[in-house]
């Protein structure tokens, strides 16, 4: 854990917790199986996969590659909620704002396909 | 939750309370406005289409048909995010040991099955005392409607012989 100025413990992305088991990608809500105590995503693979064929051009995708996207998009929301922390604290604020995120979008070349994201 | 209501594909978003929970294990005790959050749940939209379009190219320009978590890891490359690649790996090897897991879980779970005539046994064996005890416990309430019909039936012999030597006795005095 990385410690900011301000005292605020800041997690490093992937030192997150154990969870109980997600058995099965299309169903988030089954029992978990005994002895298995790992959620593999925080995100739902169904709304992804939903996500993913949206785009009619999108040909099938395989259940990990489902997986492998749902696991960058959870990093992503790490590395922006973390640019956009950044940028409340320099205006000396403890409350991330919209202007933050925006902030963060301009500051990141990868994040150039965001902009005018909610415009 | 299913979407039968009708909702168009094109309005599908990551969930709020998932977001949250992520944004909350990396940043805990730090408030986040309610717009800002709305923001980081349309960026995911965005990523996730951007990161499939390019998957996508890479899989039509590749001999397979379908998406695979390689083709994801190039198109993560590519667009500026390999950072990201390492702990998708751990992610896709963690996927194969919970599909392993399953595999021989629910095999065990099989094994355990007990075969159908011993099943069939059980049942009947089962009916079996089932009726018995109801053949027992029938008998036993018919004795004891037999035994409180005699004492009913004593009972009313006895007031019946009492109650007509009273008139007796009143008849020879008047």
């Amino acid at each position: 854990m990385e410690e900011l100025e301000s005292g605020v413990a800041v997690a490093e992305p992937g030192q997150s917790l154990q969870l109980e088991a997600e058995a099965e990608a299309e169903r988030p809500g089954s029992a978990p199986l005994p002895g298995l105590h790992h959620k593999l995503l925080r995100l739902p693979l169904s709304r992804i996969k939903g996500l993913m064929k949206a785009d009619p051009d999108v040909s099938l995708a395989s259940q990990e590659a489902v997986f492998a996207i749902g696991k960058a998009t959870e990093l992503f929301v790490e590395v922006i909620a973390k640019d956009a922390y950044t940028f409340a604290l320099q205006g000396k604020r403890k409350t991330i704002q919209r202007k933050d995120v925006d902030n963060a979008v301009d500051a990141t070349d990868e994040f150039a396909f965001l902009e005018g994201t909610l415009d | 939750m299913a979407s039968a209501s009708g909702n168009n594909d094109d309005d599908l978003t990551i969930p709020r309370a998932a977001i949250n929970k992520i944004i909350k294990q990396i940043l805990p005790n730090v408030r986040v406005a309610n717009d800002a959050r709305e923001m980081v749940v349309n960026c995911c939209t965005e990523f996730i289409h951007l990161i499939s379009s390019e998957a996508n190219e890479i899989c039509n320009k590749s001999d397979k048909k379908t998406i695979s978590p390689e083709h994801i890891m190039q198109a993560l490359e590519s667009l500026g995010f390999g950072s990201y690649i390492t702990e998708v790996k751990e992610v896709l090897r963690e996927c194969k040991t919970v599909a392993l897991e399953r595999r021989k879980a629910s095999s065990r779970l099989e094994n355990l099955g007990i075969p159908e005539e011993e099943l069939l046994r059980q049942q009947q064996e089962l009916f079996a005392k089932a009726r018995q005890q109801q053949a027992e416990l029938a008998q036993q309430e018919w004795l004891q409607m037999q035994q409180a019909a005699q004492q009913a039936q004593l009972a009313a012999s006895t007031a019946n012989k009492a109650g007509s030597s009273q008139d007796e006795e009143e008849e020879e005095e008047t």
